[in-house]
Parts: structure tokens; C-alpha cells; sequence
């Protein structure tokens, strides 16, 4: 599947491209390793809430860029709380779609954007830190695209089982397609996904 | 500028003078051979004409050579005829983490049938490492297979030490080379590199896609592993188009004729790309050797603090062609597994880039490439959080 001509124009010229001086907050999620990374930086009206400025930079390939871009322009002169509403979907479907084995581009940076905002509430007071706990894990785990469908594998219910144990122990059955040759880096994305928590001392993943 | 196609590794435009002679066999000689019927006979002779051309293009007898539908095609016919005919006498094999897909998934294929494979790992350039293959080689090893040009890094593998050390050693290995990438880009002479098994492809080379060749040594016995009628050949039974061969034997007419001079004119314009590059652009890596030990028509670069799909992409908006080992253009989302191999990290082996060349390449495509190329990595590298904190 080919891209969309807006996620060319995106990724030619994208909106709001660099750092910024004078932020609210930064946040970067993806890494390096996984070839694709994105920061996005934020101004924030105190009073009001109101996103009044917001820039991205990216290492990553073209929807990489253009999803980040396109977040840039969704997110612009919104509430935090009208932008938190924001999904990787809405993302997606402004840009005209992308590709199945590209839906986690748009994922990266809905989910940086989030983790911004977050870290700008618990700065500011206007939340207090979420325990960590197995509902903090499926959610995680809904940021992780199956890349044959382009959903995320709680939609598709591959997820069949999910414990916390006490010692911070994480056990996971997945259920993914014997044939697939995606099984395993599905795994890795699981585990990548849940060791930034400090929380979790170990991952178990099982396949069905 | 019209597209400029630097993806030759993958497949390469077909010579006009190779769809001319292709034409009269859709047209009028549209016969599969025969004896007796006038209308076959003429076929025959045309064929026995193509196969001296093929055979003469590697230094082999007419015998050994057997047309094949493409390179795939010979691989396997090749792998699987050998093993099956030969596992009596062993059934252990030798190849190495980088070689072409072909060779990795036969050997596969073979470990899960009660085989054993060992994997050699290959050196920072590429090349096989040969003391391991010493090591490796053990009484019931019955083959070594090993690709001539890696396809990624460009490589050229030291085939006539391999061959030398599977001698000394005393047992009786057959060498299976793929050489997809290697042949019409050095001479290969079959008897001087001592080479039992190689396989060919005409799409490489400016001829059609859906044919190639693959020599067998006299003496060397295959089993047929792909029954059917036969119909051009005992190997690859069924029809092969019998104008995909003739377009392959204009291809190698075309691409041999001169074959020194093409190589000379080739490696030029890749070292005035490699220049170019590492002249205007800083933070660079080369992927395999420098100089004569790489395929003449294969660069392969990796650019620090970006992302090669982006870079591909970028390129493709300005017409030009090109291939990346990033896993954001693979449809498994792994990195190329050669470069990973081979030691580079992550952040080169996504930024990295493959250019290969071929006899239509010219002077002013390469250095549109090097003009296009230096602004889009400068503008790349200005969009990336990694440029930033290390430059």
C-alpha cells in the first residue's frame, strides 16, 4: 500500500518542526532501536489550559514525521483536555489513512503527545500519580499495533490474559497466529512496552 | 531529470536489443522444441545457440549449464537436488549468517528435516570467516554454500580459499555458490574458482525476469526435485519461456562483450557517488570494503541520526530510486539482518542506503543524486531529537 498524498505533503514540509524556547513541557516516547523516536514540545496557558504552541522533532521515516506533523495541527489552540480526547485514529484519518504495517507511527505520537500532557498535570498539580496496575497495563498495551491488521492487539483480542503479581512480576498470554512471522517481534514490543515502568521487575509472555 | 533507477540489486531495466530478440519468440517462434517437426527442430537450434552463449559467459561446458525459471528456481533445484542425491554421505552442511534468503531458508529447511547447519559469521566488511569454515568442516560434510556478492554490502567472497579449504580438508564438499550478484559484474570462470554449483539470473543483468541458469559440474549428481514434463530441461521440467531465454542471451551477449571496460565505467561512477557523498556529507559510514574487493555496481552508505525510509522516501519524491535496510521499510520491522550482523548498531543499519548501479547509470544521474541527497539528509538530520544533542 502506497502512502496518501496528505502524509507526503506532511512528511515534505511538515508543520511545526523544531524545538522551542520558553516550553511548558517536552516529552519523547519510541527509541533509537526500534527506528523511530519523537519529541514533542509544548506551550501551555496556566490559566486557561489552552495548547497555544506545540512543536515535534522526529527520527523516523515518513509517517513517522507526518503523524507528528498532523498531531501539531490537531492539537493547536485545544485544552488539555479537549487533546487528550485526540486519537491515533483521528490522527490517522486526518492524513487520509496509512498503511497496515505504519498504524504504529500514528500510535508513537498520539502516545507522546498523552505522556506530555501527563507529565505537565503532575507537574502543575492537577492530578495525582496513577498506582500502577493491571488496568495501567492493558492500556499500554492498547498503544501496541498488530502490523498484519493495523489495530492494536487488545481490539483484536490476541490479549487473552493479563496478571500483576505483588513482586511486580507481569504475566501475559497472547494468542497470534502460529504462521505469522511477526509473532515474536510482537513479544518484544510487549516487553519493550511495560520495562519502562519501574514498577515491573519481570515480563512473562507466553504464546498460544 | 527522469527517474533515476539505482536499485539494480533488485532487478534491472531490460536492454531494448534484449526485447527485440524476445519479440519473434511471441510472435512466429512461439514452439517448444521438438525432433522431427520442422516447426521444433528450429527451436532446438535456437536454444543449443543460447546455451553455448550462457556457457561460454561462465566457462562451462553446454552440458552443465540448465535453464531454470530465475534465480530462486536455480537455488533450490540446486540445494535441494544436491542434498537429497547426497545425504547418504553425510548430512551435515555449512553456510553463513549473511548470505541471500535463497541459501538461508533451504538451510532451514534442511535443519528442521534432520540436517546440520553450520552458520559462519562473517567479518565488519563481510567476508566469511574462513577460519571458522576450517573449523567447521567435519567428516559428513557433504556442501558449502556461500553467496559470490553479498547482496546488501557487495562483498565478493574469497571463493577460490573457500574451495581451497574444503580440499585440504580431505572430504568431499561440494561448493554451491549463488551468483545472482556477481555474475557479468567480475569474470567468473566455473573451473578457475572451482565451483560445482552456481546459480544465475538474467533480470540482474538487463535481461528479462523469469529466467536464469544454473551450472552443475559434470560428475555431480542432483535428483530431480521438480517433476513434471519435460519438456526444455530434466532440472526445471514444465515450460520455461522460451523468449525469456532468448532475452537472457542477449543480455549476457550485451553485458560480456567488453566485460572489463563496463566494470572500469561502472566502478568510476561509484566512486564519483562515494566521493560526492562523503565530500558534502559528514557522519558517514561505508557498509563493506572499500575498492576491489566490493561488486563493481554496489554503494552501500549508512547516514547518522536518520532514518533510511525517510531518506528513501524523500528521494523517490525527487525521482530517484533507491533501497534501504531499515525495518521501516521491511514488512517484518526488523532491521536488515546483514548489517545487523555484521556489527553495526541500530541507528545505521535503519539509516543505511543502497545504491546499485548499472550500464545505463550516467555521470549527471550521479550527480543529481549527490545534489538531491546532500539537502535531503541536511534536512532530515535538522528534523531529528538525535542530530541535536550530538552534534
Amino acid at each position: 500500500m502506497q502512502y496518501s498524498q496528505k502524509v507526503l505533503d506532511h512528511f515534505m514540509k511538515p508543520h511545526n518542526i523544531g524545538t522551542m524556547e520558553n516550553l511548558s513541557v517536552t516529552a519523547t516516547e519510541g527509541s533509537p532501536a526500534c527506528g523511530d523516536q519523537v519529541t514533542f514540545y509544548l506551550k501551555i496557558n496556566d490559566d486557561s489550559h489552552v495548547i497555544e504552541d506545540i512543536s515535534f522533532q522526529s527520527y523516523g521515516c515518513a509517517s513517522n514525521i507526518a503523524t507528528a506533523s498532523i498531531v501539531t495541527d490537531l492539537v493547536k489552540g485545544k485544552t488539555i483536555e479537549e487533546a487528550k480526547d485526540i486519537s491515533w485514529k483521528d490522527a490517522t484519518n486526518e492524513l487520509d489513512g496509512l498503511p497496515p504495517v505504519k498504524m504504529h507511527c500514528s500510535v508513537l505520537a498520539v502516545d507522546t503527545l498523552r505522556l506530555a500532557i501527563k507529565k505537565y498535570e503532575l507537574e502543575k498539580g492537577l492530578k495525582e500519580p496513577e498506582p500502577f496496575s493491571k488496568e495501567v497495563i492493558i492500556e499500554e498495551l492498547r498503544s501496541i499495533i498488530y502490523p498484519q491488521a493495523g489495530e492494536d492487539i487488545i481490539t483484536l483480542k490476541m490479549v487473552k490474559y493479563v496478571r500483576l503479581d505483588d513482586d511486580g512480576t507481569v504475566v501475559i498470554d497472547l494468542d497470534i497466529p502460529k504462521f505469522d512471522q511477526n509473532r515474536e517481534s510482537v513479544v518484544d514490543e510487549v516487553k519493550e512496552h511495560l520495562e519502562k515502568y519501574p514498577e515491573v521487575k519481570d515480563i512473562q509472555v507466553t504464546l498460544a | 531529470m527522469e527517474r533515476v533507477y539505482l536499485d539494480n540489486c533488485i532487478t534491472s531495466k531490460p536492454d531494448p536489443e534484449v526485447i527485440a530478440a524476445m519479440m519473434p519468440y511471441f510472435t512466429e517462434k512461439y514452439y517448444f522444441p521438438a525432433n522431427f517437426v520442422s516447426t521444433g527442430s528450429s527451436i532446438q537450434a535456437d536454444l543449443d545457440d543460447f546455451k553455448h552463449i550462457i556457457a561460454g559467459s561462465m566457462g562451462a561446458k553446454v552440458s552443465e549449464v540448465h535453464f531454470t525459471s530465475g534465480g530462486t528456481s536455480a537455488n533450490n533445484i540446486g540445494i535441494k537436488g544436491y542434498l537429497m542425491a547426497n545425504s547418504n554421505k553425510g548430512t551435515h552442511i555449512i553456510c553463513s549468517v549473511i548470505d541471500y534468503p535463497d541459501i538461508l531458508t533451504n538451510a532451514a529447511f534442511f535443519e528442521n528435516s534432520g540436517f546440520d547447519v553450520t552458520y559462519l559469521n562473517a567479518d565488519y566488511d563481510g567476508f566469511v570467516d574462513l577460519d571458522e569454515l576450517k573449523a567447521a568442516i567435519r567428516p559428513d560434510t557433504i556442501m558449502m554454500m556461500t553467496t559470490f556478492a553479498n547482496h546488501v554490502m557487495g562483498t565478493i567472497q574469497p571463493i577460490k580459499e573457500m574451495r581451497k579449504i574444503l580440499d585440504d580438508s580431505g572430504h568431499n564438499i561440494a561448493l554451491f555458490v549463488d551468483a545472482a550478484h556477481a555474475y557479468g559484474r567480475i569474470d567468473i570462470d566455473v573451473n578457475e574458482y572451482g565451483i560445482d554449483l552456481m546459480s544465475v539470473s538474467a533480470h540482474k543483468i538487463h535481461g528479462p525476469q523469469g529466467v536464469g541458469a544454473l551450472y552443475v559440474k559434470n560428475g555431480i549428481q542432483l535428483v530431480a526435485t521438480k517433476h513434471g514434463i519435460n519438456r526444455l530441461d530434466s532440472l526445471d521440467t514444465g515450460g520455461i519461456s522460451i523468449a525469456a531465454i532468448a532475452g537472457f542471451a542477449k543480455a549476457v551477449q550485451l553485458q560480456f562483450s567488453d566485460l572489463q571496460v563496463h566494470i572500469a565505467k561502472i566502478v568510476a561512477l561509484r566512486e564519483r557517488l562515494y566521493e560526492g557523498i562523503k565530500k558534502n556529507i559528514p557522519h558517514i559510514l561505508l557498509n563493506g570494503p572499500d575498492g576491489n574487493k566490493r561488486i563493481a555496481h554496489n554503494l552501500n552508505v549508512s547516514f547518522d541520526y536518520i532514518e533510511g525510509e525517510a531518506i528513501l522516501m524523500m528521494l523517490d519524491v525527487n525521482n530517484i530510486t533507491v533501497a534501504t535496510g531499515s525495518a521501516c521499510a521491511s514488512q517484518g520491522l526488523k532491521p536488515n539482518y546483514i548489517l545487523m550482523a555484521t556489527g553495526r548498531n541500530f541507528v545505521q543499519s535503519h539509516g543505511s542506503i543502497k545504491f546499485t548501479l548499472s550500464r545505463f547509470t550516467t555521470e549527471e544521474e550521479i550527480d543529481y543524486v549527490i545534489e538531491k541527497l546532500t539537502v535531503i539528509v541536511q534536512e532530515l538530520r535538522s528534523r531529528s531529537p538525535l542530530f541535536n544533542k550530538n552534534k
